[in-house]
């Protein structure tokens, strides 16, 4: 099976060199290209991705609100990977909590990219956790120190244990060698986690966490 | 006693008595103006002489109200005073409150300057003949009627060389005194008024905000064109052989993003650029050993350790590194003399560190006062690159350590 890649840059020389170094690989395909974020619900409705590369900056509609609105949508969204030209860019945050389940530079090495897009789709680990601990660090440093206290009631204590690891940017495997307990079981976690805190993924979760300050990302 | 030696020596001095006289002589042309006038009148009288010594002290103030003159005054003070008001900006004189001071220095000018000018022209020659005095017997001193008659034929002439002595002293410790009493004033009279000052606060604040936002401009039309750049040249290399064409079309995006950008730092960096373009490049760590030779060539024992992780380190941070280190024995130099140096530079934990140290020798006020300038400079580059510095005597030495984050996100 072949993970269905959607495009969105204005840049149509961005979208020309991630197409050309996905197209390369034969498990990943680029079905469609978009060079605003409003043209991005039509082309997903159109061409079905598993993942859409999304540009913050675009002229008419950015990458943070067309993401909102693919999410808002219904159905099954894709897999959302926000690409940018700067790290410390405050939209990457903002873009993450609008629902993002990643992000991936543009000067990242092609091999990377693929690893990035490859790691996302799969929802078995984070992609760069401690970039994520970083800008979770700069934007919500101040969690209130109430935050995340009924957590504790939500989640049980493995639940809990489960997401910090997941924070760590563990996968399921890691994650059940470090605990002592099956990958299943792991799974059955992480789902629960998910569906306590409502989030649609492991980037979800732990943004989530970070801003209660459930997980302090100083820390 | 030997203050006043060095003050007199000191050409800033000088300067100010040239000032000091240049406001003689701008008085002299109110006193000849009134004296004409005043023989001219039918009046007479014996309070006639006051008249023309106290109405020139209002009317300079008077002309000292002419907005210009606060410029041509300001100028004469920065070039000859010099003081603070070296370093602010005075403008044409636009409130009343600017044209006030200015008047009002403008009179304080011309008449300290006209005590001391008449001063420098009567005292010489007055000391001059009291030291001479046991020694010469003009003819004006063998008359019974002269003043001093009596003293040059008592016991007591010997005083004569002395008080000449003392009189030279007292004018150049005069002119001493008014020169820097004048130059500590000037900012009074002369200065911004706190009008002025918001005026001038607003006009660089707006600067800069010109130049951020240019600045950050750039930044991203840079920062666009390289990701084109990278995100071209690592698709074309990954598929040379599957897909020429796109090899060659990502070529020429490459030469196009490239030659754009540059265009537009240049562009940019032209519109940023105050000072001249430097036409050699920045130094960096890569060059500390020019640097450490020139420290040992000016006397120094330099004892240097240097990293080799240090060649990694990113290129605004090893510029700035360079600066620091080049600061920090300047000042070892400055403050301490020639004494051994220690210098290391190692690279751990994502972080530069840089230490100078030196043994702690010399009055300690010594580096105290004067250290303060190539530690700022030092500081505002740490602070810049969000490190941290400390600075101060420690075990025996004086030891500066800075450190700096290599990475700008962690």
């Amino acid at each position: 099976m072949t993970i269905k890649v959607l495009l969105v840059d204005d840049e149509r020389l961005i979208r020309a060199g991630l197409a050309a170094i996905i197209n390369a690989e034969p498990d990943l395909s680029v079905v469609g290209e978009a060079a605003d974020g409003s043209e991005v619900q039509d082309a997903v409705a159109r061409t079905a991705p598993d993942v859409v590369l999304m540009d913050v900056r675009m002229p008419r509609l950015d990458g943070i609100q067309a993401t909102r609105r693919l999410l808002a949508g219904g159905g099954v969204p894709p897999k959302i990977i926000v690409v940018t030209t700067f790290e410390n860019d405050e939209y990457v945050y903002d873009a993450l909590k609008a629902g993002a389940d990643g992000f991936l530079l543009k000067r990242t090495r092609p091999e990377e990219i693929l690893q990035g897009i490859r790691t996302v789709v799969l929802g078995e680990s984070l992609l760069f956790p401690t970039a994520i601990r970083t800008l979770a660090a700069e934007h919500a440093p101040g969690a209130g120190p109430d935050g995340g206290a009924d957590w504790h009631d939500r989640l049980t204590e493995r639940e809990a244990d489960v997401l910090r690891l997941v924070a760590r940017g563990r996968s399921n495997a890691e994650i059940a060698t470090e605990l002592y307990v099956s990958p299943q079981t792991v799974k059955t976690h992480v789902g629960n986690v998910l569906a306590k805190l409502q989030a649609r993924d492991r980037t979800q979760a732990v943004i989530l966490a970070y801003e209660t300050g459930f997980i302090s990302p100083g820390a | 006693m030997f203050r006043l030696l060095r003050a007199v020596s000191d050409r800033t001095t000088w300067r100010r008595w040239a000032y000091l006289v240049m406001g003689a002589a701008l008085l002299m042309p109110f006193w000849f103006l009134l004296m004409v006038l005043a023989g001219m009148s039918p009046l007479k009288g014996p309070w006639i002489p006051v008249v023309v010594l106290l109405l020139p002290i209002p009317a300079a103030v008077a002309v000292g109200l002419i907005p210009g003159i606060r410029q041509v005054e300001g100028t004469a003070v920065k070039e000859l005073l010099g003081g603070r008001l070296a370093e602010m900006n005075v403008p044409v004189a636009r409130s009343l409150r600017a044209r006030l001071g200015t008047g009002l220095w403008f009179s304080l000018h011309l008449h300290v300057g006209v005590v001391i000018g008449a001063a420098s022209l009567v005292v010489p020659p007055f000391a001059a003949v009291l030291m001479a005095f046991p020694l010469i017997g003009w003819g004006f001193l063998g008359d019974r009627r002269s003043p001093l008659y009596a003293w040059k034929h008592s016991a007591y002439q010997w005083l004569g060389p002395p008080a000449g002595l003392a009189c030279v002293i007292a004018l150049l410790g005069l002119i001493v005194v008014a020169g820097r009493v004048l130059t500590m004033l000037a900012p009074r009279f002369l200065g911004p008024t706190p009008e002025e000052r918001v005026v001038e606060l607003e006009e660089k604040a707006a600067k800069l905000a010109e130049r951020n936002r240019l600045a950050r401009e750039l930044h991203d039309s840079v920062g666009h064109a390289l990701s084109v750049v990278t995100l071209q040249a690592g698709a074309a290399s990954r598929v040379l052989d599957q897909d020429p064409g796109f090899a060659r079309e990502a070529l020429t995006a490459i030469e196009e993003s490239a030659r754009a950008a540059l265009a537009d730092l240049d562009h940019v960096l032209g519109l940023l650029r105050d000072d001249k373009a430097r036409t050699t490049p920045q130094p960096t760590l890569a060059d500390l050993g020019r640097l450490v030779e020139q420290t040992k060539l000016a006397g120094i024992e330099l004892d240097h350790g240097v990293d080799d992780a240090v060649a990694g380190v990113p290129a605004a941070v090893s510029r700035e590194a360079y600066r620091i280190v080049q600061e920090g024995l300047t000042n070892a130099l400055r403050h301490a003399g020639k004494v051994p140096v220690t210098l290391r530079i190692t690279v751990a934990g994502n972080r530069l560190h840089v230490v100078v140290a030196n043994p702690l020798i010399g009055t300690p006020s010594r580096t105290r006062d004067g250290g303060g300038r190539g530690l700022g400079g030092i500081r505002e580059r740490v602070t810049v690159l969000r490190g941290d510095m400390t600075a101060g005597p420690a075990g025996g030495e004086w030891r500066m350590e800075v450190s700096l984050p290599l990475m700008s996100g962690a």
